[in-house]
């Protein structure tokens, strides 16, 4: 399997979920996708660690979740941790120079991640103390 | 573009929901002064006027809500966010917070040797260390509770949460310090949170 981003890892965790990456944007994504009874078949894209419209998606026991910034101590990380579902934070693609900063990154950034991983099918890797990797698969 | 200025009732449910994320009717009254079927009714009104998405009993906010909010509680909270008595305090929530939320991963993970490990809560002693400073924080939320509550009495409600939550702890059900289906005391905060950041018109840090 390619690693194609990488973050940090909100938990270790032996679990590895695979499914097709789904970027939800705002609440009526996420009620889009807790009621279309497919939330198990997707791993989640989000942008922040502060998402916070993400919790019914967590509560209704989504499988993964990918941010594009945020901490492992943030209320997002927090509630991953909670729900033992894996998480990698502020992910970036292994193969673009570009990284989140914060309060200094513009939406090209959040753009790139999404283009290249909105549709494909990946697995999450958490098992390691502090690295999470997202790997494409088939 | 004008946008739908909600009344304080109805400001208070769909606050309620949206600080929730989801929610019942049953779940909304404990938080607001009304009845389930008063808050029912309430549902009824802001799912058919596109502010709530219902799934059975459950509510949830939609996009349209958002922006609503926000303008309602412009026009509603107007003069707190110029008290002095309230941002005096609130300007040093942000500190807290960072403290809050690094104390609830310690909660959940203990380092050793540089590694996170789950917290098994075999150590009662962590354990005690770890409540003892989740409650120091939670006391140095009272001067901004009281100043809150003084100009809307709803803010009282996160006393008596956080009270009620902490007694749970301190008789040994720990559930009630981070689990997300509870109204764990992490739960009370990332509520009161949302809850200030509408209230004074800022904006989440990252």
């Amino acid at each position: 399997m390619q690693v194609v981003a990488e973050g940090f890892n909100a938990f270790e965790t032996q679990k590895t979920p695979q499914g097709e990456v789904k970027y939800l944007g705002s609440p009526q994504d996420v009620i889009d996708v807790v009621q279309s009874g497919k939330l198990q078949e997707y791993i989640l894209l989000v942008r922040g660690g502060t998402t916070t419209f993400l919790t019914p998606a967590l509560t209704m026991g989504a499988l993964g979740v990918i941010t594009m910034s945020g901490a492992p101590e943030s209320h997002l990380g927090i509630l991953s941790r909670e729900f033992q579902i894996p998480c990698v934070m502020t992910a970036y693609l292994t193969e673009s120079d570009s990284r989140y900063v914060v309060g200094n990154t513009d939406d090209s950034h959040f753009d790139e991640i999404a283009q290249s991983l909105i549709g494909k099918t990946v697995q999450l890797n958490c098992d390691d103390a502090e690295v999470g990797r997202v790997s494409l698969i088939g | 573009m004008t946008q739908t200025l909600l009344d304080k009732r109805l400001y208070d449910v769909l606050n309620a929901v949206a600080l929730k994320k989801m929610a019942t009717a049953a779940a909304v009254s404990e938080i607001v002064d009304l009845g389930t079927d008063q808050v029912r009714e309430i549902f009824a009104e802001l799912a058919h006027s596109d502010l709530l998405a219902l799934m059975g009993e459950t509510a949830l906010p939609t996009d349209a809500s958002g922006p609503v909010l926000v303008d309602s509680a412009a026009a509603i909270y107007g003069p707190i966010r110029d008290d002095p008595s309230v941002l005096q305090v609130a300007d040093k929530f942000e500190d807290v917070n960072s403290r809050f939320l690094r104390t609830m991963s310690a909660w959940q993970q203990i380092e050793v040797g540089g590694r996170k490990l789950a917290n098994d809560h075999s150590d009662s002693a962590y354990d005690a260390k770890v409540i003892s400073t989740i409650e120091r924080l939670v006391s140095r939320l009272e001067g901004l509770l009281e100043a809150l509550s003084e100009k809307d009495a709803r803010f009282r409600t996160y006393v008596g949460r956080f009270e009620r939550s902490l007694e749970k702890v301190d008789a040994g059900d720990i559930a009630f310090v981070s689990d997300p289906t509870k109204d764990s005391v992490h739960n009370v905060w990332f509520e009161f949170h949302e809850d200030l950041l509408r209230t004074l018109g800022r904006a989440r840090k990252e």
